[in-house]
């Protein structure tokens, strides 16, 4: 499949629950974390929710693989940056000329990079297990517009659609002598020629995409049906409302002063 | 071919668009009194339609007459930039309804002013398959099984109904091996396909296509041809524009030639492709009309026979010469 997102086909059984459910979880977990002003609660959720659900969805090589290349380069700026250079640090660890590493630049980074990982790590789970398709149609099946279905599910085709026209133009450009050669300076102020029929091509192409989805009855009914009807149990739509009164209650927590 | 040939030519031309003249003149008449529930009634019937597109100097479409009957496959035909796609749209009730510019004349299908109710009712009554194929495709499903039913789910047909009607349409246009493919992940004649199948799905009663073979093989153009006239046959009426006079000739009941903003020539494909004036309308005869032309000026077929068009004409023409001869 064509798309932009990083779905992986797989038989397990966080591919078989209803998107919203793994939506509410992620968006229940993002709430706590953020929440709670302690480092070890979002690594906590990293350790006993997030990466035992990528290996029970048997996604967890591919979510290593995204850390090392996606989470860990950020993670290590940020501990150098807020670890050597946090503004109101005052118990010193060790010095090199301007920079000082200390204890509570350590604990900032810490705090930071602990929610940064549970966020990024807890989507990928979401997306690496989610296929698109079906989170559209559970989305318009739990109330979501179906004209806003269409326009986040055509954000997600955008980029294979751009690149097949690029490539068609890419092509007759190369026919007609465009030569893409040299240092990639020179290779990327080759590709410029492309922009323009490219961005004009896609602005011309939009009268056309909406005669056609006229054509096809878009936006006919309120109402449509879907070919896809994603399951949604009692014990799901039960779990979904647990999660969320629970991210709820930990914010209340927290804003009471019960967690500090 | 001699002068006095082509005077010939010409003179027997003049009188069967006369002829021609005096028919729709008849039909004209016949059907001031059609109502919708007249059975006798065109099934697309387009009267003085004219269309200027906002700031455009001429009038692409200009005082323009067409009449097509129910259930029959309609080729419309003519040069590059003659107005085809615009009367495509027009007959579909984009334009006027989505199109700006100056309007003016009545375009009726099964007796209903498109003009006078909205989008929506004129996409149910008319499928417009477009001419690019890439814009056809709804840009939003990552199957292309999803995508055969983006229409069916806009008119809210049920799942199961959705289901038979994908497995159906894939069947007809030899689309299973893609059913499970990205929609962007296909080449253009199969996207082209696709695109055809998206519209022949729902089941309009007109089926209006816009140069619908330009991306497909042989084998496919066929196919597609195939499908419209069982289409047909089950009753829907097929408006094709198309460049490929052979295979018009082969599966529409007729012809019209649009030149100049007019619809200067209808009538059965035989005598459509074979007028004279053809060429100088911008289409393209049939290379076995051009054959026979040929022929018929070094004196092997005889001057009052009618050209033939398709493959089985010409063997027809040649054979009674040869006997003849002999």
């Amino acid at each position: 499949m064509t798309t932009t997102t990083l779905y992986l086909e797989r038989t397990s059984a966080l591919h078989r629950l209803n998107p919203v459910t793994k939506l509410v979880a992620l968006l229940s977990i993002i709430l706590a974390v953020f929440a709670v002003p302690h480092w070890w609660i979002p690594l906590g959720i990293v350790g006993v929710v997030i990466v035992p659900a990528a290996v029970l969805g048997r996604v967890g090589g591919r979510l290593l693989r995204l850390f090392l290349i996606l989470l860990l380069p950020l993670l290590v700026v940020l501990f150098i940056i807020q670890g050597l250079f946090y503004p109101d640090g005052s118990t010193v660890l060790w010095e090199w000329g301007l920079a000082q590493l200390t204890t509570e630049g350590l604990l900032f980074a810490l705090t930071i990079g602990s929610r940064l990982t549970a966020l990024v790590l807890g989507s990928l789970v979401f997306v690496l297990t989610t296929d698109p398709a079906r989170l559209m149609s559970a989305l318009t099946q739990v109330g979501m517009s179906p004209k806003i279905a269409y326009v986040i599910s055509a954000s997600l085709q955008i980029i294979p659609a751009f690149q097949a026209r690029a490539q068609s133009i890419l092509l007759a450009q190369q026919a007609r002598g465009l030569a893409i050669v040299g240092s990639p300076l020179k290779r990327a102020r080759a590709l410029l020629p492309l922009l323009g029929p490219l961005i004009l091509g896609m602005i011309t192409d939009v009268d056309e995409r909406s005669t056609a989805m006229e054509a096809r009855a878009f936006g006919a009914t309120p109402k449509p049906t879907s070919l896809i009807v994603v399951p949604d149990p009692v014990g799901e739509r039960v779990a979904r409302w647990l999660m969320f009164l629970s991210a709820i209650a930990v914010v209340v927590l927290v804003v009471v002063g019960v967690i500090a | 071919m001699t002068a006095r040939d082509s005077e010939t030519g010409r003179d027997r031309e003049t009188e069967r668009d006369r002829e021609t003249e005096r028919d729709r003149e008849a039909e004209r008449e016949s059907t001031k009194e059609a109502t919708v529930t007249d059975a006798n009634a065109p099934m697309i019937e387009l009267t003085g339609v004219g269309f200027a597109y906002e700031d455009a100097e001429r009038f692409t479409l200009a005082n323009l007459d067409l009449r097509i009957d129910a259930g029959t496959v309609s080729g419309i035909v003519g040069a590059s930039g003659a107005g085809k796609t615009t009367l495509a749209k027009t007959i579909a009730g984009f334009i006027p309804l989505n199109e700006g510019g100056t309007y003016r004349g009545t375009a009726s299908v099964a007796g209903r002013v498109l003009a006078e109710g909205t989008l929506s009712e004129a996409a149910a009554a008319v499928g417009l398959v477009t001419q690019n194929p890439f814009n056809q495709i709804s840009g939003a499903r990552f199957t292309v099984r999803e995508e055969l039913a983006f229409g069916l789910e806009n008119r809210s047909v049920p799942r199961e109904e959705m289901e038979r009607r994908v497995d159906e349409v894939a069947a007809r246009l030899r689309l299973e091996p893609l059913l499970d493919r990205s929609p962007y992940a296909l080449s253009g004649g199969q996207m082209q396909l696709v695109a055809i199948a998206s519209m022949v799905i729902m089941q309009p009663p007109v089926l209006v296509m816009d140069e619908p073979t330009s991306q497909l093989d042989p084998a496919g153009t066929r196919l597609v041809y195939d499908v419209l006239s069982t289409l047909s046959d089950g009753g829907t009426t097929v408006v094709i524009i198309e460049h490929k006079t052979e295979l018009l000739h082969e599966h529409c009941d007729s012809i019209a030639v649009l030149a100049g903003g007019l619809i200067v020539r209808q009538g059965p494909p035989g005598a459509v492709l074979a007028d004279d004036r053809l060429t100088s309308w911008g289409v393209g005869e049939t290379r076995v009309t051009t054959a026979a032309r040929l022929a018929r000026e070094r004196g092997l077929l005889p001057v009052e026979r009618a050209l033939p068009i398709g493959v089985d004409d010409a063997v027809d023409a040649f054979s009674t010469t040869e006997r003849a001869a002999s």
